[in-house]
């Protein structure tokens, strides 16, 4: 860095008295809160218009807020850009999958399980944090390895990982059933566990950016040099950031597989990657709140662009968009919110109703 | 013996091929290309009128090989060099991070252009077919493609290394991947030489897609993706930025897939790939900056 | 006639201003330094001339034109050369290519490759050092070598000024001593203006010419360099006594 810079470093971080950190926790807390509103007023939406279709649509906008929450914990945080992430949710929706079939499916299409899986049934709301933490542990044990890389080379080594989840789960056919869909998991229609989910991650990644390695990892993803010379261990603040993202990618991934029942390996690969990535990039990169916005706004206009594609009657027509316009027109809006602005559509700022500058 | 030094050497060729691509684009401008795969998809597609049948209606591909192979190469440079003009000219001054990501759109654009000219379907397809036949060499019996294949790498990697070191532009080129900036003011036309080195880039690419294409007998619209990761791969442990060094990776790395396939048990043949990818994350750990660190390019943490 | 005129030329980075408001116009075929402590705006000022950093107020002239916010090598091609600070060989290349790069602007017609081997020749015979190891590799020359290759480099861009930053950054007394002798002689030889920052102003003393003090973004002191010296005008300008 030349002289002519003026390290951003957060005011927390240089005075990291007790006192200090609940004062930043009260000051803060109204950014989760008002996205939790957010995501039930979403909620109630759903269940006041009681179209089944709806619902469904709702419950994939609530699963995506868990999944780029759970993106924006480490890329956010780190600004250390990772295209793994969904490896992790594949983790998650299998590890779901597995607890929760129903055992005399497993042992025809997954004979390959170990016993006490086989005979496991257990009910979603148990499966799904045993599914997370399971992602969690597999992203501490790679975290370990990939987190001393930086840079380029750490954002290609996680696309090695993401390729090297998917080349495994599309071809261990007795664990896996490789490339042909896992059927029979449990599906689950009602909104309010999704809502729960998503409201737990974005209370998850709230308490990790305030805490002490959240404020670290974002003083190294400002100013690495000032932040490794004040003592800042960079590798171990991004390993804990990847690891409780990887929790979050899971408790998704689980959240994922039960709602809609079937999982493939395809499902969770680079079509998801970069929807939401996407979400994560519009709404701004290193901002809760733009995270979760990104979500809303883009699901929004997917959902309008499915419409389309379906087909408008215009008076006596019948117009229809092409299939794969949905992906371009995504791809081509990215590129220009890209261009105009880099930091997203909110920056990285947060809600609050307090004024206060620069949070993240 | 010598069929697993042929095979190696030809999936090794494809993967030094797309690496020395992106690493061509990554020297001067400092962007990862992720749209580089579906550049090579879309080579082979513009072959094709779209249909959604399985067999592929080619209307180019009929042509004689003579007009055939210039026509790929120019298709693959024009999109490629597209590409800079439309999206990656408005990101010269960011941060590599978010030209990823804008690379990584504009691949998902062009690749659900052509899925929705042409549907997910693989074709079939056969282009050049004289050269599936086998020949015979010190006793072995090897496709005529495979011998070809490396042939043809071998003497795109001589012209580029001669375009490099003996032309006034390839040393513009050259000096530019070092130190952009200094080129500039030493009155090298930036623009020029990023089109440069997207045009090489897309005609490498072109030359991939043939090769592929000729080899599997198919089209695949995500046919560019794997060799593109193991062309980033190739790119990084090759040492971001030196195009020997991605060359000399993407043969490893070809020869490390094959002597897998040949080594490992049966039934952990399948994941031959994840065991690439998992000796590849080793070898970034005890070597971050590549086994050929390139001069010049060290990132700023 | 002027060669290069600054008009209340600003530079900003983010909130903080490196260069504000300098006016100056500087005359073909003259030498002039630019001297003052660190952080005073000198390398911002010429990597802004060069249209390596843009500026954000203010307008330059170069040879009449206005080169306000164009890009780097067309001011390059108008005949601007600048030699940054530290000495930016293209390492891997070897010297006589890093001399070639220079060359890229010029016209690719018939006697094209003639006229570049003449201009070698000419720079080989500035310093033989680089003719003795133009096959080697730039980056494995000394720090005194490499700041004659990148003058070096320099001169073959045929440039009406060539603007260097610190030359002497990093480089033995005997050394500088010598890439000094050298700048000189080419002026007089090729009639050249020259744009020399340099951090002290003892060079300036000793070289002659005009000189400028730089301090907080401005210029605070224009005048003959020998007649300045190191006078106390210099040393209140320079340490900031005015300000106490």
């Amino acid at each position: 860095m030349t002289d002519t810079s003026i390290s951003p470093f957060p005011v927390e971080l240089t005075n990291p008295k007790k006192p200090a950190r609940f004062a930043l926790a009260r000051r803060t807390i109204i950014t989760p809160i008002f996205l939790s509103l957010l995501i039930l007023a979403v909620a109630t939406l759903a269940i006041m218009t009681g179209s089944r279709p709806f619902n469904q649509a709702m419950i994939d906008i609530l699963v995506r807020v868990t999944l780029v929450v759970g993106l924006y914990i480490f890329i956010g945080n780190s600004g250390v850009l990772s295209f793994g992430h969904i490896g992790f949710t594949c983790l998650g929706a299998y590890a779901a999958a597995w607890l929760t079939i129903n055992p005399l499916m497993k042992k025809t299409s997954l004979p390959g399980l170990p016993n006490f899986i086989l005979q496991a049934r257990l009910p979603y709301w148990e499966a799904a944090p045993i599914a997370a933490i399971f992602a969690g542990v597999i992203a501490l044990i790679l975290g370990r390895i990939l987190m001393r890389l930086s840079g380029i080379a750490a954002s290609i080594a996680t696309f090695a990982v993401l390729a090297m989840i998917n080349t495994i789960y599309s071809n261990w056919e007795s664990v896996t059933g490789a490339t042909s869909s896992v059927v029979g998991i449990p599906i689950v229609r009602n909104i309010w566990p999704y809502v729960g989910a998503a409201i737990i991650a974005i209370f998850i990644a709230w308490g990790h950016a305030i805490s002490r390695s959240g404020l670290a990892l974002r003083a190294a993803r400002d100013e690495p040099t000032a932040a490794a010379a004040s003592g800042v261990d960079i590798p171990k603040e991004r390993l804990v950031a990847f690891t409780i993202s990887g929790i979050v990618m899971g408790l998704g991934g689980a959240a994922m597989a039960h709602s809609i029942g079937v999982v493939t390996p395809d499902n969770f690969y680079l079509g998801l990657t970069f929807i939401t990535l996407s979400m994560l990039v519009v709404g701004g990169m290193s901002s809760l709140s733009g995270a979760v916005l990104g979500v809303l706004l883009l699901s929004a206009l997917i959902q309008g662009l499915r419409w389309l594609e379906a087909g408008v009657v215009l008076g006596e027509t019948t117009f229809a968009l092409p299939k794969g316009l949905q992906e371009i027109a995504l791809g081509g809006l990215m590129i220009v919110i890209l261009a105009l602005r880099p930091a997203g559509l909110i920056g990285n700022r947060e809600i609050t109703f307090a004024r206060f500058k620069g949070k993240a | 013996m010598l069929q697993i030094v042929f095979d190696s050497l030809s999936l090794g060729s494809l993967y030094a091929l797309g690496a020395l691509g992106i690493a061509l684009i990554f020297g001067v401008m400092r962007l990862v290309n992720f749209a580089h795969g579906d550049v090579i998809a879309f080579c082979v597609f513009a072959l094709l009128w779209p249909s959604t049948d399985a067999m592929a209606i080619v209307f180019a591909g009929q042509l004689p090989w003579y007009l055939l192979i210039p026509l790929v190469l120019s298709v693959g440079a024009a999109l490629s060099v597209l590409c800079e003009i439309v999206v990656f000219r408005r990101f010269r001054r960011a941060n590599p991070a978010t030209m990823m990501i804008a690379s990584f759109a504009l691949g998902f654009v062009i690749r659900y252009f052509l899925l929705m000219l042409f549907t997910s379907r693989p074709k079939s397809i056969s282009l050049l077919p004289m050269l599936s036949q086998p020949v015979e060499i010190f006793g072995a019996r090897l496709p005529l493609l495979q011998i070809i294949t490396i042939i043809v790498t071998v003497l795109i990697l001589l012209g580029l290394t001669f375009f490099l070191r003996q032309t006034r532009f390839g040393l513009e080129m050259r000096a530019a991947a070092e130190n952009f900036s200094m080129a500039r003011m030493l009155g090298v036309r930036a623009n020029r030489v990023i089109m440069g080195a997207f045009a090489l880039s897309g005609a490498l690419a072109g030359a991939i897609s043939l090769i592929f294409v000729s080899q599997t007998g198919t089209a695949d619209i995500q046919m560019g993706s794997s060799i593109m990761l193991m062309a980033f791969i190739a790119t990084v442990i090759g040492g971001l930025g030196s195009l020997s060094g991605a060359v000399l990776a993407g043969f490893a790395l070809g020869a490390a897939s094959v002597v897998m396939q040949v080594i490992l048990p049966v039934d952990a043949r399948p994941f031959r790939d994840a065991f690439v990818y998992g000796a590849v994350i080793l070898v970034l750990l005890f070597r971050p900056q590549g086994l050929i660190a390139a001069r010049g390019t060290q990132e700023r943490v | 006639m002027s060669l290069l005129v600054l008009n209340n030329l600003e530079i900003r980075y983010g909130r903080l201003t490196a260069v504000r408001g300098v006016s100056l116009s500087i005359r073909d075929g003259d030498t002039v330094f630019i001297t003052g402590p660190n952080g005073a705006g000198k390398s911002s000022l010429l990597r802004a001339i060069a249209g390596a950093t843009p500026a954000s107020a203010g307008t330059v002239e170069f040879d009449g034109y206005n080169i306000t916010g164009r890009a780097p090598e067309d001011i390059a091609r108008l005949g601007f050369s600048m030699v940054p600070e530290g000495r930016d060989v293209f390492g891997s290349l070897t010297i006589e290519e890093n001399l070639m790069v220079g060359r890229g602007m010029a016209k690719k017609d018939r006697d094209w490759r003639t006229k570049a081997i003449e201009d070698l020749d000419a720079v080989y015979q500035t310093f033989p050092i680089l003719k003795d190891r133009r096959n080697s590799q730039a980056g494995l020359l000394s720090g005194g070598q490499q700041q004659m290759l990148v003058i070096g480099r320099a001169l073959m861009t045929n440039p009406r000024l060539i603007a260097i930053d610190e030359p002497s950054l990093g480089l033995a007394p005997n050394i500088t001593d010598q890439v000094y002798e050298r700048l000189i002689g080419l002026q007089a030889q090729r009639a050249l203006t020259l744009l020399i920052v340099e951090q002290s102003a003892t060079r300036a003393d000793l070289v002659g010419g005009r000189m400028l003090l730089m301090r907080g973004g401005q210029i605070v002191l224009d005048g003959n360099a020998r007649e300045l010296g190191n006078g106390a005008a210099i040393q209140a300008a320079y340490f900031g006594y005015e300000d106490h």
